[in-house]
């Protein structure tokens, strides 16, 4: 190596075939692929190869010599980077690109060509210098990367459309939803409200949102009541529920307004506020009320000739003379028990009417519960050939209740008892105190009831499919029964089987004072 | 011959005045129907009764608001009322106007005339 000093050749003729082969040795030993190309002759041709070349491109150096570089993209013609190397090579400039090259088994490899001009003295540039690594490792990692942040980011695209999507559908029906709807941040403060609250205050967004809820309107909120229901449901997570405000609104008016307030359950950004729905119940309210003004007016009108009618009738029975005979008095003893019962009906219209809008008011005194059954009984035994009526314990308790109810309740089981056991005789009612409630039970021999109707038959309208032809009723005794009975803080409920007979009990506490 | 006892009744519906007429009569008093409340304290001026028989949801003049005039009135307020109505709070209203007694339509008619008895002797 007698030309190599300091690093630098410095050829001359005595050492220049020596030199020469170890320059070609040196670049057979590279681990690039390193071509020649004459820029002078016609298309540029490839004019030397190392081994390495050989080895990435897979052809045979008789192969390569003579052709243009292109003649490794095969078909593959349409790459962005063979734009830069033709501009390279007509400017005669350096360039480095990544290409897709395939070998002569025509798998694809990445390419790095880095390409160089070589110039002479007047700056023609007569060679070009290419030198190649396979970074197909390399270039499908990088690809690869690439595809799954691709992927990742049409993901988060598609997530946050998604979301987009699914926000403005949930906020699509609160706009539609037919109450009216606001949140409110921890301060009672408006921060949204929905479009049916706007339409039902005629109110705009402004005059609401990022208003105090105590300041809105003309102060309709203000109700310190409700303030302290609403300052509790954060603290206690206490919902208000129902809870009624009648107001004159401005611009709308008298209204009464019904208000649920809930705190939003969710944690983050959304936690401690609280949505409030308000319904306006001014016409519902309304129609209940004429419901109930109906009823009983027409209670009212049909009870009037009724009590025409009980009057004659009692008075016939008054100066019939003896000798009409049995069969007569029976007819009128007939005609007066079904007058009592249309009466009977009549009243029940009303009351189940007035339960349902919750309007059954208790009118509660002291009374001997004890002596209330007793008379009961006794009054219902005097109209009763057909069964015989037994009282057996006692309570020994006062009761405070709605006496009136509490009879109507007896009255209604007794009958029901002497109704649906038409071929027994024995009906008998067991009165005991357990615990601090009063016990009353009606055992009956009757036909019973099956297990599936013992919550039904306490049901408005229900009538146990196969007994309405022979037992015609309208199914809202029990009902009423039932209803008067929780109204005073106890249970009724029946215990039967088919074919064994029905035990009807219920139960009031014994609180004595108001 | 002692005057039998009279009884005013004032109901707005025909058919009950009727009625009370047949079985009051028949039960030896003396009967005078009012068919319009307007004109009652003007028949019991003329006709001094010994108990008023009194409906209460009458049209123009209702059987309370009679009830609590006639308290009012040194000549009536000792005069026994009992008020007869088909209505569910009769009861309260008939009590809180000033009525002796109380009797639910459809009543029974032993029970009315017990207490039609019971208020004119006393």
């Amino acid at each position: 190596m007698n030309s190599l000093i300091n690093g630098e050749f410095n050829p001359s003729q005595n050492t220049l075939n020596e030199d020469f082969a170890l320059l070609t040795k040196a670049l057979d030993a590279a681990i690039s692929g390193i071509i020649l190309t004459d820029n002078r002759l016609p298309d540029n041709p490839i004019i030397y190869c190392n081994k390495a070349f050989e080895l990435i491109s897979g052809y045979n150096r008789d192969e390569i010599i003579g052709h243009n570089c292109r003649f490794l993209q095969k078909e593959d013609r349409d790459q962005k980077e063979r734009e830069a190397l033709r501009n390279a090579i007509k400017n005669g400039t350096d360039c480095v690109v990544d290409i897709r090259n395939y070998r002569k088994d025509g798998t694809l490899f990445y390419n790095e060509l880095f390409m160089s001009p070589v110039k002479d003295e007047n700056g023609n540039v007569n060679y070009f210098i290419g030198v190649q690594n396979d970074v197909t490792g390399r270039k499908k990692a990088e690809l690869s990367l690439q595809h799954q942040k691709d992927v990742m980011e049409q993901r988060i695209e598609d997530r946050t459309k998604g979301l987009k999507e699914s926000e403005d559908y949930l906020a699509s029906i609160v706009q539609t939803v037919r109450e009216s709807l606001i949140v409110l941040d921890p301060n009672f403060r408006v921060l949204s409200a929905n479009d049916h609250f706007l339409k039902t205050f005629k109110v705009t967004k402004s005059d609401t949102e990022g208003k105090l809820l105590y300041d809105l309107g003309n102060g309709q909120w203000n109700i310190p009541a409700l303030k302290e229901l609403l300052e509790n449901i954060l603290p206690s997570n206490n919902p208000v529920e129902e809870f009624e405000v009648e107001h004159d609104f401005p611009y709308i008016g008298k209204k009464l307004m019904l208000l649920n307030a809930h705190r939003i359950e969710l944690e983050g950004q959304y936690k401690n506020r609280i949505l409030i729905a308000i319904e306006d119940i001014t016409e519902r309210r309304e129609i209940e009320r004429r419901k109930d003004d109906f009823l009983s007016i027409a209670s009212h009108e049909l009870k009037t000739p009724l009590t025409t009618i009980k009057g004659l009738v009692q008075m016939m029975q008054k100066i019939v003379p003896p000798e009409v005979g049995d069969k007569f008095k029976s007819v009128l003893n007939k005609t007066g028990m079904y007058i009592d019962r249309l009466n009977n009906l009549i009243t029940e219209l009303l009351d189940v009417s007035r339960i349902q809008t919750g309007n059954i008011e208790l009118h509660k005194e002291n009374f001997d519960f004890d002596k209330i059954v007793h008379e009961t009984v006794e009054a219902i035994q005097v109209a009763t050939n057909s069964h015989k009526l037994i009282i057996e314990g006692s309570t020994n308790e006062q009761i405070l209740a709605d006496e009136s109810h509490i009879i109507q309740v007896i009255n209604n089981l007794l009958s029901n008892a002497i109704k649906y056991s038409p071929d027994n005789k024995i009906i008998t009612v067991y009165l005991s105190k357990v615990s601090d409630f009063i016990k009353f039970s009606l055992k009956d021999e009757g036909m019973g009831i099956k297990q599936e109707d013992h919550k039904k038959i306490f049901e408005r309208f229900y009538r146990v499919g196969e007994i309405q032809q022979r037992f015609p009723g309208m199914g809202i005794g029990l009902y009423i029964c039932d209803q008067i009975v929780k109204n005073h803080g106890g249970t009724l409920w029946v215990e039967s089987e088919p074919g064994k007979g029905s035990t009807f009990n219920f139960t009031l506490p014994c609180t004595k004072t108001l | 011959m002692v005057k039998n006892k009279t009884i005013l009744i004032c109901d707005d519906d025909e058919g009950i005045l009727d009625m009370l007429e047949i079985v009051l009569e028949g039960s030896g008093y003396d009967t005078i129907p009012i068919k319009n409340s307007l004109s009652l304290y003007e028949a019991i001026e003329r006709e001094h009764p010994d108990l008023l028989l009194l409906d209460l949801w009458m049209p123009v003049l209702t059987g309370d608001q009679v009830l609590k005039t006639l308290r009012k009135n040194l000549e009536t307020k000792e005069l026994p009322v009992i008020v007869i109505s088909a209505s569910r709070d009769g009861e309260q209203i008939a009590m809180n106007a000033g009525a002796n007694d109380f009797m639910a339509k459809p009543f029974d008619l032993d029970l009315l005339l017990k207490k039609v008895q019971q208020y004119i002797i006393n």
